[in-house]
């Protein structure tokens, strides 16, 4: 893992096809990239079978883009709609079994801290809700509790959408869905709450109709994870298919969710404020000066 | 036959606001070019679609219908858009794109 793994081997570049082409020589490694930049480089996304118009495929789409330095970085995911797009990404991507994502990313980023030492490889692990908050919700607190230092992204569609409209502990009360025709009888779990108890040093909420707020959410957690502790973010990637939601509305229902019940929330430790601002000139979380904080 | 989202250039490079591009699900799809558009004086370049990877789902016409408010997008039937960008005509410049228009189903 280094800008080596993209490079090519003498005497095979003209036997690559176009696509790899263009990514070794026009797409973000070692550059910086943002997403105001999108359409004018060649993004390491590639084609995937995800469905048209999925919010959840436009979240990932930024999310990789957002990496501060794909080249060092591992994706790792698991059963679920997500990683038929992130395994299409020209990054290594884990597959865990399903639920073991967290397992997993926490083995291989004491494993990459052993191998690599101070070189930062950033581990990004990208589920959906049922993966993360039902069937691995184990693996995920308990990785959070040891501060395992990886990014734990949730791909919260409220709802088992890869197997038709099962619903999950993120779907909400009384929600009917394909699979569960009487409306689910508890709320939506508060994984936010427990990211916080658990000892996450970076946990946001965000919708994909920002995405330059998406953008800076992913780049913050990924830098945070680096150094200080484990990262939550808990993005609403809503399921056009299980939530019937005509393509062409993706965007208007985010919107909707948004101003509604997925309002935008950051929560940061002072520890990591610090660390964000001395080491990546973050200026928000530069201490203030004496004078502004006393309000003279 | 099926659809896949067409830009007027005439409207988008008088604009050129590149939110489109940031909204559309599928990666690679919603190219810019700086160049677009010039030979008619407009200036700031345009947005285009490779067609090949576009999935059809009218996220970028609801984009650049309500948030950017520029009706620049159509949704049209493959074999009746003309010539139009495929990834295989796509060179990429420094800060730019640009793709040879082709046929997309006469090649
Ligand atoms: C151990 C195991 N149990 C069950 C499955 C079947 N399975 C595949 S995807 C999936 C649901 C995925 O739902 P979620 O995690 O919410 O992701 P989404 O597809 O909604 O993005 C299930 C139950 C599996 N692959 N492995
Ligand atoms: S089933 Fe739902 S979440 Fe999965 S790819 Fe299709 S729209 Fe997206
Ligand atoms: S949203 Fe419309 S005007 Fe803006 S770049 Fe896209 S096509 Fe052009
Ligand atoms: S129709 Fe959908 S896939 Fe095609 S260019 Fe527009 S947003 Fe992208």
């Amino acid at each position: 893992m280094s800008l080596d793994y993209v490079k090519f081997t003498p005497g095979f570049e003209k036997f690559m096809p176009k696509e790899y082409r263009d990514m070794v020589e026009h797409g973000p490694f070692g550059k910086k990239i943002s997403v105001s930049q999108v359409g004018t480089f060649k993004e390491i996304l590639e084609e995937h079978p995800m469905c048209a118009g999925c919010a959840m495929t436009l979240f990932i789409r930024l999310a990789v883009v957002a990496f501060p330095n794909p080249e060092d970085t591992i994706t790792v995911g698991t059963a679920g709609c997500g990683r038929l797009a992130i395994s299409q990404a020209a990054v290594p991507f884990v597959y865990g079994n399903y639920g073991d994502q967290n397992g997993v990313a926490s083995g291989l980023t004491r494993g990459l801290r052993l191998r690599f030492g101070d070189q930062p490889k950033d581990v990004v692990v990208m589920a959906g809700d049922g993966g993360m908050a039902d069937i691995g919700f184990a693996q995920t607190l308990h990785s959070w509790f040891r501060k395992e230092k990886f990014t734990t992204i949730m791909l919260d569609n409220e709802v088992y959408g890869n197997t038709g409209g099962q619903e999950s502990g993120m779907t909400n009360k009384n929600q009917v869905l394909k699979m569960a025709p009487l409306g689910k009888k508890f709320e939506k779990m508060d994984m936010l709450g427990m990211a916080k108890v658990a000892g996450c040093a970076y946990v946001a909420t965000v919708v994909p109709n920002n995405p330059r707020r998406v953008e800076s959410v992913i780049k913050k957690a990924v830098l945070v994870a680096r150094e200080i502790g484990p990262t939550y973010i808990q993005a609403y990637t809503s399921c056009n298919i299980e939530y019937a939601i005509p393509t062409d509305k993706v965007m208007e229902d985010a919107k909707t969710v948004e101003t509604d019940r997925y309002k935008f929330s950051e929560y940061i430790t002072d520890e990591a404020k610090d660390y964000l601002a001395q080491l990546y000139g973050y200026k928000e979380y530069l201490p203030k000066p004496v004078a502004a904080v006393e309000g003279k | 036959m099926y659809l896949v989202a067409n830009i007027d250039t005439g409207i988008c490079a008088a604009t050129s606001c590149k939110l489109c591009t940031q909204y559309c699900p599928e990666a690679n799809t919603i190219l810019y070019d700086n160049e677009a558009g010039q030979e008619k004086g407009l200036k700031y370049g345009s947005a285009y679609v490779a067609v090949d990877r576009c999935k059809g789902c009218a996220q970028c016409v609801w984009v650049c219908d309500n948030m950017a408010k520029h009706n620049a997008i159509k949704m049209e039937m493959i074999d009746q858009i003309g010539d139009t960008a495929l990834t295989e005509n796509v060179t990429y410049g420094e800060k730019t794109s640009h793709a040879t228009l082709a046929n997309p189903v006469r090649g």
